[in-house]
């Protein structure tokens, strides 16, 4: 090839090439301008020659692209531009006319220095490449990345809650067993209770007999020889039996009451976990409300005083011991509510076919954001670790599965209040006369 | 002296680099139309582990954004440079941009500024060794980076590299950058025969 050929070549190359090729001289002015140019652009190269590029084409970034240029001239270096930073330099139509995806063709540029013999700059030679469809291969892929993260975000989320929930079944497993072991140790301990309760009876009645023989004795006392008398005296002293007369009634009343205690503990015991009587039955709501207030009154004791405002509601047909399980939930999060001590008042009332429930408590009430998602389950506003966020959500289905309601209503500042509306009657019982009989029964 | 060099091609290089960051400065005041300040080059060998100290040791601890370019030619090696936020703003506009910068933009002035810095430095090293140096498109490593994170050793492809470090200090608006020119040692060989040839000249 003659120097005749490789000019021909070199411009063939610059002119057919898939790349957009012009140049300009140190005074912006344009040289060169090739056919993918001209395409683009629609001006060609013959009406540019020799005009100036910032003249021609106004809407450039000049001072940036004037700096640009200039440093090329000055240090004889390349410089780039890429789509991801500055999408285009010429705002060009895209290469998609029908698939579109883009506003405007994208564009990698390189600014190459043209020198001179003596390594002079003498044109600055700039290249445009269109990327629009690397550009939309790589954007697509990378809102595939955000989405898969996205998506493992949500996993992870997932596996927490998993691990959560488990957690809480692990608990509620561990708590129904030790309320069966609880009802079980309550009736084991019913039996010993009965007969040293009897017993205590008889002794009672024992020692009263005794005390009136003694007080005989002792009116005769006088009777006695001296020394017999002195012998008396001496072993009534030594016992200090007129102390001994006082203390066996204090001794078998505080027995007695003791006794009584232990009695209610292992009846609420039982009544709580019912584990004899464990479906549908007629229940009196308020009996439920005590027999839950002395479960948890050591978790309260300290933190609230409860105030009863009962209206005397019929009987209703539930579950007792899940309806016990929502109250025990309401009391124990109302008790919880208060910065130091507060007031917990638990109503009841009639309404139509229903009956109505209301625990609630002056404490610091729930923002409106989150009163939206209380019953969510694992929603919680508890510390990591101290709340599952599934006790009011417990709640929420066992009303529901009661045909009933559980509202709240909140004021932060001022405090909560939650509502438990049950039907009733349901007829999950079977027998209706049997229903009928128990709530015509009088409060 | 160098690891690599003797003592004659360590001083040839220490005076080249000296000369090279005097046209640098001179070529940026003359596309800046200000006068910028170059410290002396400090060369030496350092381990991969070390470069993130080095980083820290010019930049102090404060966020800062880094960019990265590849050189090839009579020798081969990458450029970095470092800026604090502070003076990001102030380089944009010494590269003519305007306005509010937005992110997309926030991430040219970095790609700009080692093109130009890289450009100016490792090009007047080469002007001096008569090397030609073509330079691949820049790439950003990140912004608002811990000093310490801007180099990860680990992901490095070499155990040690000669470094080059300046300071570039535009003078009226008190802005500071600064950049590393790194050469894998494998490539130190190939700087000597260099520094050799330009020996021979004197």
């Amino acid at each position: 090839m003659n120097d005749q050929h490789n000019t021909l070549l070199a411009d063939f190359i610059v002119e057919r090439l898939e790349l957009g090729v012009f140049a300009v001289d140190a005074q912006f002015n344009i040289v060169l301008w090739n056919r993918f140019m001209h395409t683009h652009s629609g001006k060609s190269a013959q009406s540019l020659k020799g005009s100036n590029l910032f003249t021609t084409f106004p809407e450039l970034p000049e001072s940036w692209l004037k700096r640009k240029i200039e440093s090329v001239f000055e240090l004889g270096n390349y410089a780039f531009t890429s789509w991801e930073q500055r999408a285009y330099l010429f705002r060009f139509k895209h290469n998609r006319p029908i698939t579109g995806g883009v506003e405007a063709m994208l564009q990698n540029c390189t600014f190459l220095p043209l020198k001179d013999e003596k390594g002079k700059v003498e044109f600055v030679v700039i290249t445009l490449q269109d990327c629009t469809d690397n550009a939309l291969i790589q954007q697509r892929l990378a809102e595939a990345i955000t989405i898969s993260d996205e998506e493992r975000r949500k996993q992870q989320e997932l596996i927490v809650k998993l691990e959560d929930a488990k957690n809480q079944l692990f608990q509620s497993e561990k708590l129904a067993s030790i309320g069966q072991l609880a009802a079980g140790v309550a009736h084991e301990i019913n039996n010993p209770i009965g007969f040293v309760n009897s017993n205590l009876g008889t002794l009672e009645r024992n020692v009263t007999d005794l005390m009136k023989l003694m007080a005989v004795f002792e009116s005769k006392e006088a009777e006695l020889p001296e020394a017999a008398q002195q012998e008396l005296r001496k072993i009534k002293k030594d016992i200090d039996f007129e102390y001994v007369k006082e203390d066996l009634a204090d001794l078998i009343n505080e027995s007695k009451e003791g006794l009584g205690h232990v009695r209610r503990i292992v009846a609420d015991l039982k009544d709580f976990s019912r584990v004899d009587q464990s479906g549908w039955q007629i229940a009196d709501l308020e009996k439920c409300i005590d027999t839950t207030l002395n479960v948890v009154s050591n978790e309260i004791r300290y933190k609230a005083t409860v105030v009863k405002e009962y209206g005397h509601p019929p009987l209703v047909e539930c579950i007792p011991g899940q309806i016990n399980q929502v109250l025990m939930n309401l009391v124990v999060n109302a008790s919880q509510a208060f910065p130091e001590r507060g007031q917990i008042t638990l109503r009841t009332g009639e309404e139509g076919m229903y009956v109505w429930i209301e625990v609630q408590d002056d404490g610091v009430g729930i923002p409106p954001e989150n009163l939206q998602r209380i019953f969510e389950p694992f929603f919680t506003t508890k510390p990591v670790g101290t709340g599952t966020g599934l006790g009011l959500s417990v709640c929420y289905n066992i009303v529901r599965k009661h045909e009933g309601e559980l509202t709240v209503r909140s004021e932060v500042g001022k405090g909560s209040c939650f509502r438990i509306l049950l039907p009733i009657f349901h007829g999950k019982m079977g027998e209706s006369e049997e229903l009928e009989a128990a709530l015509s029964v009088p409060q | 002296m160098i690891k690599g060099l003797n003592e004659d091609q360590t001083a040839a290089l220490q005076e080249l680099a000296n000369i090279g960051m005097g046209q640098a400065g001179n070529s940026l005041a003359r596309i800046w139309k200000e006068f910028v300040h170059l410290s002396i080059p400090r060369i030496a060998m350092v381990d991969a582990s070390r470069l993130p100290d080095l980083i820290l040791g010019f930049v102090g601890d404060t966020a800062v954004s880094a960019s990265r370019q590849a050189f090839h030619g009579g020798f081969r090696g990458e450029v970095l440079v470092v800026v604090t936020a502070k003076d990001r703003n102030g380089l944009a506009q010494l590269m003519g941009f305007e306005g509010q910068l937005d992110a997309a933009e926030r991430e040219e002035v970095l790609l700009d500024i080692v093109n130009i810095l890289g450009g100016a430095c490792v090009g007047g090293i080469a002007q001096q060794v008569s090397a030609e140096i073509g330079f691949s498109a820049p790439s950003l490593i990140g912004e608002d980076l811990d000093p310490l994170d801007v180099i990860n050793p680990e992901q490095l492809a070499i155990d040690t590299a000669l470094s080059l470090e300046v300071c570039f200090q535009v003078e009226n608006r008190s802005l500071t950058a600064h950049l590393v020119i790194l050469l894998p040692n494998n490539e130190v060989g190939a700087l000597a025969d260099l520094l050799d040839q330009f020996l021979c000249t004197l």
